[in-house]
C-alpha cells in the first residue's frame, strides 16, 4: 500500500511538471493581452510605454523564467488587470468555490446512490422506471435552464430565495441544486448500471444462501463491488466541477468563485491569473484522481495484493 | 391562504423599505465592476461609476445641469494672476478619509503626479488631455498656483476632471517602498485602497466583486445621504432584475433595452434612462489604398440610414447626431451643423464617380460584441451598403484592428471624457492623437491650425467657428461616422429615488446629497 501510494504521488508530481509547462505555452497561444490590458484609443508612443510598463514586451523565455520564479516567492506573479499578487486573487475565490462544490457533491451522493440502488433493485417495477425517467429528464435539461427556471419561480415570483452571492444559508439552495442536478442524473444512471452488473453475480446468490438479510446483501456485497465504477464517476464529476464546470452557475448567481475568475481572465488574456488558475484546477484534478486511485485500492483487495506481490 | 401570503408579502415589503430608510443603506447590483480604483489613470466607463463618491476636484460644477455652472470644490476661489497662471485658494479644514488634513502640498502632489507624470499610466492621460498644464506650485498652506503653457480657455473644465481629483500625498507615499518617496508601486497600492476627501469612504473594495461605501462623518460639505452603500458585481442581467424583486438590490445598472417592457409592468420597480454621453461610431481607414479617395468613404457613410437603425434597434430612444456634437458641450453644442446625413442617391453618384469596381469592404467588429445592438447594426449596415451597390462583409474578431493598415472600416466608440468637444472629438481626432498615430487618419497643417484654434480659441465664438471648420473637413474627408448616443437604463425599487445627473460624464453612480433619496429620508 505504501509503495502504491508513493507511485501515485510520483506520477502526480511528474504530470504536474508537464502541465506547468504546457499551461504556460498554451495560454499564450490564445492571443495577445496588449489590447485588453493597455486599452484602445492610444497613440502608438503611449502604447509602447504601457507595453513596457506591464512587461508585455518580454521574450517567452524571460516570461517563463518569471513564471517559475513565481512558484518560489509564492505570489505567482502580478495580475495584469488587478495589479495584485495572483495568489491573493485566487485565495479570494477558492473558498467560495469549495463552498459551492462540497454541498453539491454531498447532495449528489445523498440522492443519487439510494436512487441508483433502488432503480436497480426495482428495475422491473414502476419505481425503477419512474426514477430513470426523472434521471433522464435531469440529464437532458441544461443547468442554466434549470437555474433560470428556479430563479423565475422561487425568487422572482414567490420571493422565497435570494439570488445574489453567498451571504446566507438560503443563498446556497438554488446554486447547489443547479450544480447537483446534472450530477445526480448522471450518477443515478451509473449507480444503477453498476449495481445491475453485480446483482446477477454468483457471490450475491452465495451471500443470500448464507442467510444474510437482503439489505446486507445489497449494500455489503452489491454496493461494495459496484463501488469501483461509482468512485470513478464521482472522481470525474468532482474533477469536472473543479475545472471551471461551475462557471455558468457562478455567473448566474453572482457567486465569486474560481470558474468565473478563469473565464474572465481568459477573456482578458490576464495570463498570470489564467495560468495559475488553470494550475490550481489541474492540481485539484490530480489530487482527486490520486484519491480515487487510493480509494480503488481500498475498495478492491485484489489491487492492494497485486501491488504488494 | 392567498390573502395571508399577500399580507405577509406586503408586511415584509413595508418592513424592508422601513428598515432601508432607517438604516439608510442600499445595495446596487452592477453589471460591471472595477478591477482597480485610481481616478488618475482610469478613464473607463466601468471606473467612472465609482470615483465621484470618494474624491473631490478643486472645482465642482452643478451636476444637475447640462450647462456648466462652476462651484467651489476643494478650492473656494480662483483667479488668473497672469495669462498662464491660476491662483487657487483652498478650502480650510478639509479632511481625507484617513484623518489627514488637506494642505497645498496634497494639491500640488495630486496635480503634478498627473502633469509631470513619471508613472506610465499617468503619462498617457497627461498627453491626451493635460498636456497644456505645466505644473502646480505651493504659495502657502492654503494657496496654490497652477501654470499652463498656453492661455487656457478650459481652466474650470480641466480642474474638474476625474484625473485631477485630489489624493493625500503622505498616505500615497507611505504605501510601498520608501514611505517618504513616490514610486510606481505606491500608485498601484493606492488603486486597491483609495483615500479621498469625498462624502463616502471606501470601507471595503474587492476588485471585480464589490465596493462598500460608508458615510464619511468629517466630510467638508453636505453630509452623505446614505450610511452605507454596497455595489456588487452581478454579471447576469436576469439576476440583477431578480435581485431587485427579492429586495437584495435597490438599484440595478445596465438594463438591456428588451427588459424594459417587463419592468414597466412591475409596480414595485421604476426605471430611469439617459442617453449616454458617448457615440458608437464607425471608423474608416483613410489611408487604406482602396479607401484613400474621400468620395469612397463619403459613399460608405451616406449609405447608412441611422434614423432607421435608431427606430428599429433602439425603438427611437437613441440620439442620432447631425455632427460630432452633444448637448453636454454647453456653449460649443452645435446641432445646426450637418456633418453626417443619409443620402443613398448621393452615395451611388459618388461610387460612380470614383469608378467603384465592387471590391469587398470589410467591416470589423469586436467578438464577443460589447456594444449594445452592435451586431444587429453591423448586419443592417451591410444591407444598406448593398442597397447602393457596396459589397460589404463583416469580420468579427477579438483583436483590436484600429491600428492595422489592412483595416477598412470597424466599430468603435468615442466617449465624452469631459464636457467639451476637446473631451471627446478633440482627444480622439487630435493631430498626432490616437487615430492619426494608429495610421488610419492623417492630418495636415490646415487641419492642425483649425484644431489649435478650436482647442485654444480665446472666445467661445472663436472656438465655435474653428470647430465648425473642423467638422467641414471631417464631412469632406470622413474618418468617422458617429452612429448614435446609446440609451442606458437603470432600474430601482420604488423606495429609491435616483437618476443619472446630466452634468456628469457617463455612468457616474452619484450618491451625494441631492442625487439620491430613500423614502423617509431627504
Amino acid at each position: 500500500m505504501a509503495i502504491h501510494a508513493l507511485e501515485v504521488l510520483l506520477r502526480m508530481a511528474l504530470t504536474f511538471a508537464v502541465i506547468v509547462t504546457l499551461v504556460f505555452f498554451a495560454t499564450r497561444l490564445s492571443g495577445s493581452p496588449i489590447d485588453f490590458i493597455v486599452g484602445e484609443g492610444l497613440t502608438s508612443e503611449d502604447r509602447e510605454i504601457l507595453i513596457r510598463y506591464y512587461a508585455l514586451d518580454r521574450s517567452w523565455w524571460e516570461q517563463y523564467r518569471a513564471f517559475l520564479m513565481g512558484f518560489v516567492d509564492g505570489q505567482f506573479g502580478m495580475s495584469f488587470v488587478e495589479r495584485r499578487p495572483v495568489s491573493a486573487i485566487v485565495a479570494d475565490r477558492l473558498w467560495p468555490s469549495l463552498q459551492l462544490l462540497l454541498p453539491a457533491i454531498g447532495l449528489t451522493l445523498a440522492v443519487a446512490l439510494p436512487l441508483g440502488i433502488l432503480a436497480a433493485v426495482y428495475r422491473t417495477s414502476w419505481i425503477g422506471s419512474a426514477i430513470m425517467s426523472v434521471a433522464f429528464l435531469g440529464y437532458a435539461v441544461p443547468n442554466f435552464v434549470l437555474a433560470v427556471f428556479m430563479i423565475l419561480v422561487l425568487a422572482y415570483t414567490l420571493d422565497w430565495l435570494p439570488v445574489v452571492g453567498n451571504g446566507t444559508a438560503l443563498h446556497f439552495i438554488m446554486p447547489t441544486i443547479t450544480l447537483a442536478a446534472g450530477l445526480i442524473a448522471a450518477l443515478t444512471r451509473f449507480t444503477r448500471n453498476a449495481m445491475l452488473d453485480v446483482l446477477g453475480q454468483d457471490y450475491m446468490r452465495t451471500a443470500r444462501a448464507k442467510g444474510l438479510a437482503e439489505h446486507e446483501v445489497i449494500l455489503g456485497h452489491g454496493l461494495r463491488n459496484a463501488s469501483i465504477t461509482i468512485l470513478s464517476v464521482v472522481g470525474l464529476q468532482i474533477a469536472g466541477l473543479a475545472a471551471a464546470g461551475s462557471v455558468v452557475v457562478e455567473s448566474i448567481f453572482a457567486w465569486p468563485g474560481i470558474g468565473d475568475l478563469l473565464v474572465r481572465s481568459a477573456m482578458r488574456r490576464d495570463y498570470p491569473v489564467l495560468q495559475f488558475g488553470v494550475l490550481t484546477v489541474a492540481l485539484a484534478v490530480l489530487v482527486v484522481n490520486a484519491l480515487v486511485d487510493l480509494a480503488y485500492a481500498w475498495a478492491d483487495p485484489r489491487l492492494r495484493q497485486a501491488e504488494a506481490a | 391562504m392567498r390573502r395571508i401570503l399577500t399580507t405577509t408579502a406586503a408586511v415584509t415589503l413595508v418592513a424592508c423599505s422601513l428598515s432601508a430608510a432607517a438604516a439608510q443603506e442600499i445595495t446596487v447590483a452592477a453589471g460591471n465592476m472595477s478591477s482597480y480604483l485610481d481616478p488618475g489613470r482610469d478613464h473607463s466607463n466601468v471606473g467612472s461609476q465609482f470615483y465621484f463618491n470618494i474624491f473631490d476636484p478643486l472645482i465642482h460644477r452643478d451636476y444637475a445641469k447640462v450647462e456648466p455652472e462652476w462651484l467651489p470644490g476643494l478650492a473656494v476661489a480662483w483667479e488668473l494672476v497672469s495669462p498662464t497662471t491660476m491662483e487657487l485658494r483652498l478650502r480650510e479644514g478639509v479632511r481625507f478619509h484617513n484623518g489627514d488634513v488637506m494642505t497645498a502640498d496634497d494639491v500640488v502632489f495630486s496635480v503634478n503626479r498627473m502633469v509631470q507624470a513619471t508613472f506610465p499610466p499617468y503619462q498617457v492621460r497627461m498627453r491626451d488631455r493635460l498636456s497644456n498644464i505645466d505644473r502646480a506650485e505651493k504659495v502657502d498652506e492654503l494657496t496654490v498656483r497652477i501654470h499652463v503653457e498656453r492661455e487656457e480657455p478650459l481652466w474650470e473644465t480641466l480642474l474638474n476632471l476625474q484625473q485631477l481629483f485630489i489624493v493625500p500625498e503622505a498616505y500615497v507615499k507611505s504605501l510601498a517602498g520608501d514611505p517618504d518617496a513616490i514610486e510606481d508601486d505606491d500608485y498601484e497600492a493606492m488603486s486597491l485602497a483609495p483615500v479621498g476627501t469625498g462624502p463616502y469612504r471606501v470601507a471595503e473594495f474587492v476588485p471585480g466583486q464589490r465596493i462598500v461605501y460608508e458615510r464619511f462623518d468629517d466630510f467638508w460639505g453636505e453630509p452623505a445621504p446614505l450610511e452605507r452603500a454596497t455595489v456588487r458585481h452581478v454579471p447576469e442581467v436576469a439576476s440583477r432584475l431578480t435581485a431587485l424583486r427579492t429586495g437584495e438590490a435597490d438599484i440595478a445598472t445596465n438594463i438591456a433595452p428588451d427588459q424594459l417592457a417587463l419592468l414597466e409592468a412591475d409596480p414595485e420597480i421604476e426605471t430611469v434612462g439617459s442617453n449616454t454621453a458617448l457615440f458608437h461610431v464607425v471608423i474608416f481607414n483613410s489611408n487604406h489604398e482602396k479607401l484613400e479617395d474621400p468620395r469612397m468613404r463619403r459613399a460608405l457613410s451616406l449609405a447608412i440610414d441611422r434614423e432607421l437603425l435608431n427606430e428599429t434597434l433602439w425603438l427611437g430612444q437613441a440620439i442620432v447626431p447631425s455632427s460630432h456634437t452633444m448637448a453636454e458641450y454647453g456653449p460649443l453644442y452645435m446641432p445646426e451643423l450637418e456633418t453626417f446625413y443619409h443620402d443613398p442617391d448621393e452615395a451611388r453618384q459618388l461610387l460612380e464617380e470614383v469608378g467603384y469596381d465592387g471590391f469587398e469592404v470589410v467591416y470589423d467588429m469586436h467578438s464577443p460584441s460589447y456594444y449594445t445592438n452592435d451586431t444587429l447594426a453591423a448586419q443592417a449596415i451591410m444591407e444598406m451598403w448593398a442597397a447602393v451597390g457596396i459589397n460589404g462583409r463583416i469580420d468579427a474578431s477579438p483583436e483590436w484592428t484600429g491600428n492595422d493598415p489592412a483595416m477598412m472600416a470597424r466599430t468603435w466608440s468615442n466617449p465624452m471624457y469631459f464636457a467639451d468637444p476637446f473631451g471627446s472629438f478633440g482627444v480622439m481626432w487630435a493631430p498626432g492623437g490616437p487615430s492619426e498615430s494608429e495610421g488610419r487618419f492623417t492630418t495636415d497643417a490646415d487641419y492642425a491650425a483649425d484644431w489649435e484654434a478650436f482647442r485654444f480659441g480665446k472666445t467661445v465664438e472663436d472656438r465655435r467657428e474653428a470647430y465648425g471648420q473642423l467638422m467641414e473637413r471631417i464631412k469632406a474627408d470622413p474618418p468617422v461616422l458617429p452612429l448614435w448616443r446609446p440609451y442606458e437604463s437603470w432600474a430601482m425599487r420604488q423606495a429609491v429615488s435616483w437618476a443619472p445627473q446630466p452634468g456628469h460624464i457617463p455612468y457616474v453612480l452619484d450618491f451625494r446629497a441631492g442625487a439620491i433619496a430613500i423614502d423617509g429620508t431627504n
